[in-house]
């Protein structure tokens, strides 16, 4: 049984001619490189981040935030043709979807402080700090005062020592 | 591209048309991904959350991550650096095959879409060994204490590489953390591999020339690309920051 009206083809209205797609073909290669150029900019500012002392600062992180953004934006604007979409439909899509996280993450960050930092102050919690350190002993990074704090130098030179000898048992 | 079709907005919702100017398959590929969306948001956010409450002893991506094929050096994000090149390399084949589709042009649809295929193979695969990695471990490996049930207290134990009980990089929830959000990605990953094929297959039998249109390179596209954004979160929330 087939069924037929006036509705229209909305499949084939997209579709362009040659030298149409000329043009939208030089627009998606400049998304790439855009794209390209700021991942290639964060790896550098990664890889950077210890030796200019910046890792875990705030700045960084919202470096980092800001331009994931940039290319969530590249990729769901151009290459998933949102942009070309009716204002109906990008705000059916992102609106949404914005209202929930936006929410999630005010209410992660208000109501986050009360889970009770950190769970386990005993011996499970020095041992993870005297993890951290040898970790970025042996890379050679500088290590902040909070993860020495309360931590004897003993402690630290016995976990080396027995991570040494099973190494070299082995 | 010009094709965005002005809607009368009196009449857009009177019927008989999409007030979209959407076909339903679309549409729905779109309410998908936003469903989805939501749930990578929500596990990204419960990440973030206790990624805070450990904030002093979470390790550094840099030091977990530090390994290159066919390199011993000690090459932090250079991998994952290549693994999000290919994956945005994927991307952009695909939007050329619906780009050719709009076109109707089913040799270039073949073309950019075995390339995507390649593309999204080489991700998996990649992702695989990192993970082989990550569960190895290093060599010095690191302490960890043990409760012992027997004694009635903690015995230390030296332990290599990372699994869904401890890590020897930190604290137990970034690998478990790790495990199923990269898992979870991975798995879009192969998923989007499998319907690629199919469509591919499709387009070799000359399916959608038949049925005048490539919508459906379209709207598998838009998956892909799904698949692409995501990665670009993880990659900023686990390896970045």
């Amino acid at each position: 049984m087939e069924f037929h009206d006036d509705y229209p083809q909305y499949e084939t209205m997209y579709q362009h001619d040659e030298a149409h797609g000329k043009q939208i073909r030089s627009k998606l290669w400049k998304v790439f490189w855009l794209l390209l150029a700021i991942t290639l900019l964060e790896l550098f500012v990664g890889f950077k981040a210890t030796s200019w002392g910046l890792l875990g600062s705030t700045f960084l992180k919202f470096f980092f935030i800001f331009f994931t953004l940039v290319k969530a934006g590249g990729i769901v604007l151009v290459f998933m043709h949102l942009i070309d979409e009716t204002k109906f439909f990008r705000y059916t899509v992102l609106l949404p979807y914005s209202v929930f996280i936006l929410y999630l993450i005010f209410i992660i960050l208000v109501e986050g402080t009360y889970c009770g930092y950190p769970l386990n102050k005993t011996s499970l919690d020095k041992n993870y700090k005297i993890q951290q350190i040898v970790l970025r002993k042996h890379h050679k990074q500088p290590i902040p005062a909070e993860l020495t704090d309360g931590i004897n130098e003993k402690d630290i030179a016995a976990a080396e020592a027995a991570a040494s000898t099973e190494t070299h048992g082995e | 591209m010009s094709h965005s079709v002005q809607i009368d907005e009196k009449t857009a919702w009177h019927g008989g048309q999409s007030p979209f100017r959407l076909s339903y398959g679309k549409i729905f590929m779109w309410f998908f991904l936003v469903s989805d969306a939501l749930t990578f948001s929500g596990l990204i956010c419960a990440y973030g959350f206790i990624r805070h409450k450990y904030e002093s002893v979470w390790p550094v991506a840099e030091n977990v991550f530090t390994h290159f094929p066919f390199v011993t050096a000690h090459v932090p994000l250079a991998y994952v650096g290549l693994m999000t090149f290919i994956l945005i390399m994927s991307s952009v084949t695909m939007v050329l095959a619906v780009e050719a589709g709009h076109r109707n042009d089913r040799k270039g649809v073949t073309i950019w879409l075995f390339f995507t295929i390649i593309g999204g193979l080489m991700f998996v695969g990649s992702q695989a060994w990192e993970w082989y990695h990550f569960i190895e471990g290093t060599e010095v490996g690191a302490m960890r204490q043990v409760w012992d049930i027997d004694q009635g207290k903690y015995v230390t134990q030296l332990i290599h590489g990372a699994n869904m009980t401890y890590n020897e990089y930190g604290v137990p929830q970034f690998a478990n953390f790790f495990f199923f959000i990269t898992g979870f990605h991975g798995f879009h990953v192969f998923s989007g591999v499998v319907i690629n094929v199919v469509i591919f297959i499709n387009v070799l039998l000359g399916t959608y020339e038949r049925r005048g249109h490539y919508e459906m390179v379209e709207k598998v596209g838009l998956y892909w690309h799904f698949v692409d954004l995501v990665w670009v979160f993880v990659f900023t929330f686990f390896y970045l920051l």
